[in-house]
């Protein structure tokens, strides 16, 4: 538990064995303001038990050692702490293996930066969510009880699945989201596609809640995905 | 049935025939020509020795042994006569001297008035002697009991020759039937692993015969381009595997190169090497999913999944793009198409199916996806009505990296069928193409057990049996 009391209580901890990897994460974090700190497997169970990590970063297999068993192990102990999970195995066995263990996200080697940038600051961003029934970006508005939103009090009707789109990005307002989030938490598809299907079905949702016209509540994020505009 | 025949086991089990038939015939035909000739010369002999022992005998005694004799011959089958000096007979029961040498010796004469008959004439063997007192002694036999002797062999041999010939025949036909049917079973796993069912090997039995020894050689022979072909992948694979990293880190650099530089040429090489670099990390994650479908998740814990709820999401994930390029896109689905598998591989499966076909539709055209049972196989269709398939260019698509080349300049990593392809075979499905003339159908059609011959009258209504595939 050395370094412990002079840590950043907001310090997101790093447990990859990968040196070129982990030094990129490090460097790309950093240099969005987080504090990143390099552990083994057993250091970073030790600084989520005393509660002094925002999030842990950790590679499937470290070392040769599977990270997993600790995770498991943590979470029955009943720490919270958010945990990314990063992996080569990008079998769907192996995601639904490293979900059920703990972890709260899931990303397969190789990466693009701006999708591990993204799902952290979504991971982040959760920590502040409460047990809501109405979120609210702005002037729109929507009751996840009623399933219905309404912007600047005139009610949008929405199909399921524009709904959910929807809710997604309420939830992470002002944050990036990627193509791969969406399909992942939207739609539950592990994996990718060859197709802009995306892009056009949040064209369709712009068409339904842009109702004042532009600028866009959800803007493109170029060569990364999209963003609702907290500030709308 | 030609076919039979040509086969070198029939070959051999009429060779079999063939020389089991001269090696009996041999053998019977010389017992039969060992027993005349014994028989012949064992009276020959007996007629000498008893022609020698009586010509020291009175005519008197003579005569009384000709009567004993000739009353004891039940069968007729001796001759006993006494001629004198001049040839004429004294008594016997036979009136002329054949005309032999009087030697003491034996003769053969063909045809001799049988005893005590006057028209049956038949072989015999004489002895005719002089006696002392000028008088000619003739003993004789009938060669009838030999030649009867003869004619049993004979009739055996005849007898005994056609079924063994049959026996013959039918054991040849029946091992040749037998290593014929091995070598069929042989040929068909052969096709089969041809036909992709590599991991198949032949059947060796225990009897260590050449055909068990080929069969092993020919499964040693698999294992080792088993190997080799695992190697090979492997290889591809291990070089996916190591240019994760480095592409992860160069794009990460220039990403934040690309935010920190202000010169614009910096800015916009750094900007078109990332595009690059975003296509080969695409490239290297499939290659990678490919790889993990195939091999890594053979062990995999599937569940009962509907067909028709993956089609129906995915039809709904999908119908905005159509949309968007004016594509009349259709769904028709049975109540419920439960198979054993995996329901986010089988998801990718068809979604990458759909995805191809709205991606070569072009706009105004029709998707029409129906899934459900033909002839109680499970069958997942997508049909387009886009650019289709070049005849050329049929057997090439499910190999891996390829891409049509008039679809090249559609963005993919080109492993997207491979992909499909893997997961169907993990599943035990068929991926098979048709011309939809013009466009191009895809289909998923479980392997199962049924009925192998495909059935227009029993396809369920929304799904109208098509002409047979061509692949």
């Amino acid at each position: 538990m050395t370094g412990k009391s002079e840590a950043h209580p907001k310090s997101i901890l790093l447990v990859e064995d990968e040196k070129e990897m982990a030094d990129e994460i490090r460097s790309e974090l950093e240099g969005r303001g987080y504090l990143v700190r390099a552990a083994s497997i057993a250091e970073a169970a030790d600084a989520a038990r005393v509660g002094d990590v925002a999030m842990i970063i950790m590679d499937r297999i470290v070392f040769g050692e599977d990270s997993l068993v600790a995770l498991a192990g943590l979470r029955k102990e009943g720490v919270k702490v958010p945990v990314l999970v990063i992996s080569a195995l990008s079998s769907i066995d192996e995601k639904v293996k490293g979900l059920k263990a703990g972890g709260d996200d899931y990303l397969t080697k190789p990466f693009a930066m701006v999708e591990l940038v993204a799902r952290v600051e979504a991971m982040l961003r959760r920590l502040d969510d409460v047990r809501t029934t109405k979120l609210r970006v702005g002037d729109l508005e929507m009751d996840l009880i009623e399933k219905t939103v309404y912007r600047g009090g005139v009610k949008i009707d929405l199909l399921p699945r524009e709904f959910r789109l929807l809710e997604y990005f309420l939830r992470h307002p002002g944050r990036v989201i990627t193509r791969a989030m969406l399909l992942e938490h939207v739609w539950q598809y592990h994996f990718s596609l060859e197709t802009n299907v995306v892009d056009v079905h949040i064209s369709n949702l712009r068409k339904k809640i842009d109702t004042k016209g532009p600028p866009s509540l959800i803007v493109n994020i170029r060569g990364a995905g999209f963003m609702l505009n907290a500030n709308a | 049935m030609l076919e039979f025949f040509r086969s070198s086991a029939v070959r051999l089990a009429l060779a079999f025939v063939v020389v089991t038939t001269v090696a009996i015939t041999a053998v019977f035909g010389l017992v039969y020509l060992r027993i005349g000739e014994a028989n012949e010369a064992r009276n020959r002999l007996i007629l000498e020795a008893e022609a020698a022992k009586s010509v020291d005998r009175s005519v008197e005694e003579l005569r009384t042994a000709f009567e004993l004799r000739l009353t004891h011959d039940l069968r007729r089958i001796d001759y006993a006569a006494l001629f004198d000096a001049n040839r004429k007979v004294m008594f016997g029961n036979i009136d002329q001297l054949p005309a032999i040498p009087v030697d003491g010796k034996s003769h053969f004469v063909a045809a001799t008035r049988a005893p005590g008959s006057q028209e049956r004439l038949e072989p015999a063997i004489f002895v005719a002697r002089q006696r002392p007192d000028g008088t000619i002694m003739l003993l004789g036999r009938s060669l009838l009991e030999s030649l009867a002797f003869r004619r049993i062999v004979q009739r055996a041999l005849a007898a005994g020759l056609a079924p063994m010939l049959l026996l013959a025949l039918g054991i040849g036909v029946f091992f040749a039937r037998r290593a014929s049917r091995r070598l069929d079973a042989i040929h068909d796993i052969i096709a089969r692993i041809m036909k992709g069912d590599t991991h198949l090997r032949l059947p060796v039995a225990s009897r260590r015969d050449t055909i068990d020894k080929i069969s092993y050689d020919v499964n040693l022979m698999l294992d080792e381009i088993g190997r080799l072909l695992v190697q090979l992948k492997g290889v591809g694979d291990n070089i996916a595997h190591d240019l994760r990293t480095p592409l992860a880190v160069v794009h990460a650099q220039l990403e934040r190169g690309l935010e920190s530089s202000n010169d614009e040429r910096l800015r916009a090489a750094a900007k078109q090497a990332l595009i690059h670099i975003d296509k080969a990390m695409l490239t290297v994650a499939a290659l990678l999913r490919l790889a993990d479908v195939e091999y890594g998740l053979k062990s995999r814990n599937f569940q009962l999944i509907d067909l028709s709820a993956v089609c129906a999401d995915l039809f709904e994930f999908y119908e905005p793009l159509a949309e968007s390029k004016s594509i009349k896109m259709t769904l028709e689905t049975q109540s419920s198409v439960q198979i054993l598998g995996d329901d986010d591989l089988m998801r990718e499966a068809v979604s990458n199916l759909i995805g191809n076909a709205i991606k070569f539709t072009p706009e105004n055209g029709a998707v029409s996806i129906s899934v459900g049972r033909e002839d109680g196989r499970p069958v997942v269709r997508v049909r387009d009505t886009g650019i289709g398939v070049e005849p050329a260019e049929r057997d090439k698509i499910f190999q891996r990296f390829y891409r049509s080349a008039s679809g090249h300049r559609v963005p993919g990593s080109g492993l997207g069928l491979s992909i499909t392809a893997a997961i169907a075979n993990l599943h035990e499905f068929d991926l098979r193409f048709d011309d939809n003339r013009p466009g191009a159908v895809f289909e998923m059609v479980g392997r199962g057990n049924a009925a192998e011959q495909p059935s227009a009258s029993a396809s369920p209504r929304a799904l109208k049996s098509k002409a047979p595939l061509e692949l």
